[in-house]
């Protein structure tokens, strides 16, 4: 297996990313050094738009490379722009190089491809959602963590090795470090950054320790087996070698076990979550949205990646309630089946008595873990029609997940920078000093609370669908009875915008780019609630890469 | 033969919830200094749809019965998801119910000058899920519905609400989405029980093939889902609450209509679909609900807060609709889908005496605070008489042929429980006719209140409009109850080779 000239396009995202990232690093040079508040905000600016446009750019012909919304005809006429949209959509998830992962470790079908878009959309609202804001140190640098850190999450969407698996990891984990730390000057900030990463730098650990299990479970089987030493850290060939075996080892399973957990800090399923409230409130809020969106998406990605290639035969059935015996223990649909309801519980429950915004978003971000967890347990259904379900729940959920929760940061960013506090009291007569605003908030809420006709109604009603079929009946009516515990928290969020009183009716400004990331999200959040089929369309590609 | 007859090609049955839909967004486009525009627009279209609805009603054919005017449009295919809807004898009372409410409701909210433009956005959305719900013949859309009808309310009452507004409005918001979810387990329930992965519920209700074991496991989380917005005993303590709370258009609305939506899921969904499980299940609903019918008269009775009686005489009287969908007689089903109509009109009629013309000038509820309005306000004196005689089941008035049809169809099937339910009749006499001499009669205890600006035209026409309806019903009832019977005799037929 060796690097071919055509697979360059393969990876054209992820080298535009790499561009991207280097030409805003070395953009700020040319800037001249900011010393007045006007030629901060010029040099911010500076930076802001050229990430924004970048970004925006890498998205479109991401867009056209996945083939997804325009699909050249094979006898479309010969020219140049035909030959452009041809060459980019040849190394797009359709074609036939799509079918094998670049030197068997970076995957580019379908599942990568909606993974990317997800994640280069999620950074690219992000970044519009800072152009207007007060300036931050050093633009430059700023921005270019964020491009970096949506590099790494592409490559854990597509990653099928086990080392690559870890160097996306740690290039995703690290920017975001610096991030939730980036303003130095204040307390909370400081302390996000280090717990971030102290906590990331032992989940880092543990999902090394549980790579070196498998890899040495891996290795051992090739001896036994007497077939070749090469390539034992692929997701496919250690499913290859675990077939061959016959009855999985303890040592694999314990294995598979790191690895989730690993896995599981990243995603802030309980009892792993420990960290996220404090970061996430700590964190400047459109990492915070960051945090919360893009680098869950890409490791949901992943782990559905990994755990459904390489460990097939630990599957697992999800309607064990609580699996007491180690007998019980089927495989990782139980687990992760018991970890959704744990993070279902724990999550609602803990976002009931929070009195910040942004924290109480942090215990609704991990409740919706639980609900996204949900749509793998459902990889344990026997007939494939309904695994596939699990998959499509599980994207849909994604990408309405995101959009929500970056509008919902996105207003509270937008609160707070002119109020400089996440207190919910902030958000008190919203709707009397900017009723636009309130609008678009509730859109977001309502979403996050599951109401229909938005994207978070779907999202959660398919999920269940699911995983009803799978088997997790009692999951999905866990699921519904904490829904409505959390339309309690919700609602009191929306209490503060409408009902209670400000202290004061000064209007709040929406500045222009800000404004435009939050309508460009709220058009998302109805649109793919009301015709959640043009998603699902697209998201059937996946089934056929992931059904096998 | 129908009165008039519609053109097949225009999708009638969307432009009645798209009447409603409309406005709202246009509302949202007029800046909120508008006020007499934004009533005007309102009201209109509420006005529109009220035409609508009653076209609709005029030209169905009730001699062929069936499910008319229907629209189907694949949505989410993937699913089994349609845009599916029709009107039957049973709904199309109601769609024309809320029709009237909704534009009496519209004139009762002009008084509203604080926010209104957010206040008559969330009026509107609310009425659209509200025709929603009672036109869609999709399970999922009929859920899409149901939850746009039930989420404005929290802020309808928390900001524009009187009496501990906040504790009501979440409360209602609570127990009715708690009812929701449970719903939604039995709505899985039926898409995967039928095998047929689809949310078509004709379709689902001809193939009812899941074993009764099955139905007798999920028929209670369906029913009951339902039933709590229908304010069945014991999950009715939101309603009282949430009615006292609620500003005099939505507690019109709330009592109206929107605690029939309850009733109607009931027979339509959980009835309709799971005929095994009711028939296990009914007796104990039919017995829960003789708590409803007198025990909500006798506390009723011992209210202060005139909206706490009108509360408590809805929670009675919706007690006697799902009583009757318990029985699941044709005469009693027929009564249930008679009396959702009257009880709609008649509450309609007290909270807006009540509510509007009473609170809005006296600022008090309270019974023993408020007389001698008889002669400030001889108009709503009248009014609440009309109202009252009906909710006592007096004939020549609409209740008389709703209550009588429940009474005869519950003997049918329990008479031990018709007889404690007839029980309700001399209580809810009681407790109409002393608010009646409270309020109108008695000696006036505060000379405050015998000097109090005069009705406006749009209370007149609004309550004229309400009796009117009572009276014109309770004459003819044959307009309602022929094509009411057309729709349940089939439907019954249907549950009984379902096996009830």
């Amino acid at each position: 297996m060796q690097f071919a000239l055509t697979d360059v396009p393969r990876i054209l995202p992820e080298i535009l990313l790499l561009v991207l990232a280097l030409l805003v690093l070395g953009s700020d040079v040319f800037e001249r050094w900011a010393n007045t508040d006007a030629a901060r905000t010029e040099q911010h600016r500076a930076s802001a738009s050229l990430a924004a446009l970048g970004l925006g750019m890498i998205l479109i012909i991401a867009l056209i490379q996945s083939g997804y919304v325009y699909r050249l005809p094979d006898d479309a006429p010969i020219n140049f722009l035909t030959n452009i949209v041809r060459n980019l959509q040849n190394g797009g998830p359709a074609s036939e190089l799509a079918t094998t992962p670049i030197l068997g470790a970076f995957a580019t079908d379908d599942l990568t491809m909606i993974g990317r878009l997800v994640v280069i959309a999620a950074a690219f609202l992000t970044v519009l959602l800072t152009y207007d804001a007060r300036p931050t140190a050093n633009p430059g640098e700023f921005y270019t963590l964020i491009i970096g850190s949506t590099l790494g999450m592409c490559l854990m969407a597509g990653s099928s090795e086990l080392i690559m698996t870890f160097l996306a990891i740690e290039l995703t984990s690290i920017p975001l470090y610096v991030l939730a730390g980036y303003f130095r000057n204040d307390r909370q900030s400081t302390e996000a950054g280090m717990k971030y990463f102290l906590f990331g730098a032992m989940s880092s650990g543990i999902l090394l320790y549980g790579m070196s299990l498998t890899y040495g479970y891996a290795a051992t089987a090739a001896v036994t087996q007497g077939s070749t030493g090469n390539n034992l850290t692929q997701f496919e060939r250690i499913r290859e070698l675990v077939a061959q075996a016959g009855e999985p080892t303890v040592l694999l399973t314990l294995g598979m076990l790191f690895l989730i957990a690993g896995i599981g800090y990243k995603v802030t399923v309980v009892p792993f979550h420990g960290w996220s409230p404090d970061v996430y409130q700590g964190a400047p809020t459109p990492i915070t949205a960051f945090i919360a969106t893009a680098s869950k998406v890409a490791s949901f990605i992943l782990l559905f990646r990994l755990l459904t290639t390489t460990f097939p035969v630990l599957t697992g059935a999800a309607d064990v309630i609580i699996p007491v015996e180690a007998s019980t223990f089927t495989g990782w649909t139980s687990l992760l089946a018991l970890l959704a309801f744990l993070t279902l519980i724990v999550g609602n429950l803990a976002a009931l008595p929070q009195t910040n915004a942004k924290r109480l978003l942090a215990y609704s971000s991990i409740a919706h873990a639980g609900f996204l967890l949900m749509g793998l347990v459902a990889w344990s259904a026997s007939l494939a029609m309904d695994r596939e379900a699990g998959i499509a729940s599980l994207l849909y959920y994604l990408v309405a997940y995101t959009v929500m929760n970056l509008g919902v940061f996105g207003v509270l960013y937008v609160v707070d920078q002119h109020t400089r506090s996440d207190e919910i009291s902030v958000l008190n007569g919203l709707a009397r000093r900017n009723l636009g605003l309130a609008v678009l908030f509730t859109i977001f809420v309502f979403s996050l609370a599951g109401i229909p006709p938005l994207s978070g109604f779907f999202a959660k009603f398919y999920v269940f669908m699911a995983a009803w079929q799978a088997g997790a009946e009692w999951l999905v009516i866990v699921g519904l009875i904490t829904t409505i515990i959390s339309l309690y928290y919700y609602l009191r969020l929306l209490r503060a915008v409408f009902i209670v009183p400000p202290d004061t009716d000064a209007p709040i400004p929406t500045p222009r780019w800000m404004a435009t990331s939050l309508v460009l999200s709220a058009l998302l959040v109805i649109v793919l609630g009301l015709f959640p089929n043009i998603i699902l369309t697209i998201i059937d590609n996946v089934q056929a890469v992931a059904g096998r | 033969m129908p009165l008039i007859s519609l053109s097949p090609d225009i999708p009638w049955l969307s432009l009645v919830w798209l009447s409603m839909l409309v406005p709202a967004l246009l509302i949202t486009a007029i800046p909120g200094t508008q006020h007499t525009l934004i009533r005007w627009i309102g009201t209109g279209f509420a006005f529109v749809s009220l035409v609508l609805s009653l076209l609709v009603f005029f030209a169905y054919d009730p001699v062929q019965g069936g499910f008319q005017f229907v629209e189907r449009a694949a949505w989410v295919p993937q699913l089994g998801i349609s845009y599916y809807l029709g009107v039957d004898g049973i709904n199309l009372p109601m769609l024309v119910l809320n029709g009237f409410i909704i534009f009496t409701g519209a004139l009762m909210s002009w008084n509203i000058s604080e926010r209104m433009k957010e206040y008559w956005v969330l009026l509107l959305i609310l009425t659209t899920g509200v025709y929603g719900v009672f036109v869609s013949l999709d399970l999922f859309l009929f859920f899409v519905f149901y939850e746009l009808a039930v989420l404005p309310m929290y802020l309808l009452i928390g900001v524009w609400g009187s009496t501990r507004r906040e504790y009501g409005a979440m409360k209602l918001t609570l127990f009715l989405m708690a009812g929701s979810a449970f719903a939604l387990i039995g709505i899985l329930a039926v898409y995967f029980g039928s095998g047929l992965r689809t949310f078509d519920m004709v379709r689902l209700a001809e193939n009812v093939n899941f074993s009764r074991a099955y139905q007798f496991a999920f028929f209670p989380p369906l029913f009951a889902g339902f039933a709590v917005l229908a304010g069945m005993f014991p999950f009715h303590t939101w309603s009282p609450t949430g009615h006292v709370a609620a500003p005099t258009a939505v507690s019109m609305l709330h009592a109206g209509v929107l605690m029939k939506l309850g009733a109607y899921g009931c027979l339509r969904v959980a009835i309709w679909l799971m005929p095994h499980g009711a028939n296990d299940w009914l007796p104990v609903v039919a017995v829960l609900t003789v708590f409803n019918v007198v025990y909500g008269a006798t506390i009723a009775m011992v209210q202060r807060d005139a909206k706490f009686m009108i509360g408590y005489s809805s929670v009675s009287h919706m007690g006697l609709v799902v009583m009757a969908l318990a029985a699941a007689t044709e005469i009693s089903i027929t009564g249930a889908v008679l009396q959702m109509f009257a009880h709609g009109i008649m509450t309609g009629l007290f909270f807006a005496v009540v509510g509007r013309m009473v609170y809005e000038r006296t600022h008090t509820r309270q019974l023993p605070e408020l007389g001698g309005l008889g002669r400030v306000m001889p108009f709503a004196a009248v009014m609440f008489i009309i109202a009252g005689l009906s909710g006592m089941g007096m004939p020549g008035l609409a209740g008389f042929w709703a209550e009588f049809t429940i009474f005869i169809g519950v003997w049918e099937r329990y008479p031990l429980i018709a007889v404690i339910a007839v029980i309700s009749i001399p209580v809810t006499a009681a407790y109409i006719l002393r608010a009646m001499y409270r309020v109108f009669y008695a000696e006036a205890v505060n000379p405050a209140l015998l000097n109090l600006p005069p009705l406006t035209w749009q209370e007149i026409s609004g309550a004229v409009i309400l009796a009117a309806i009572l009276i014109a019903v309770g004459i003819y009832p044959t307009i309602l109850t022929e094509m009411i019977n057309q729709s349940v005799v089939p439907l019954v037929q249907q549950l009984e080779l379902g096996g009830l």
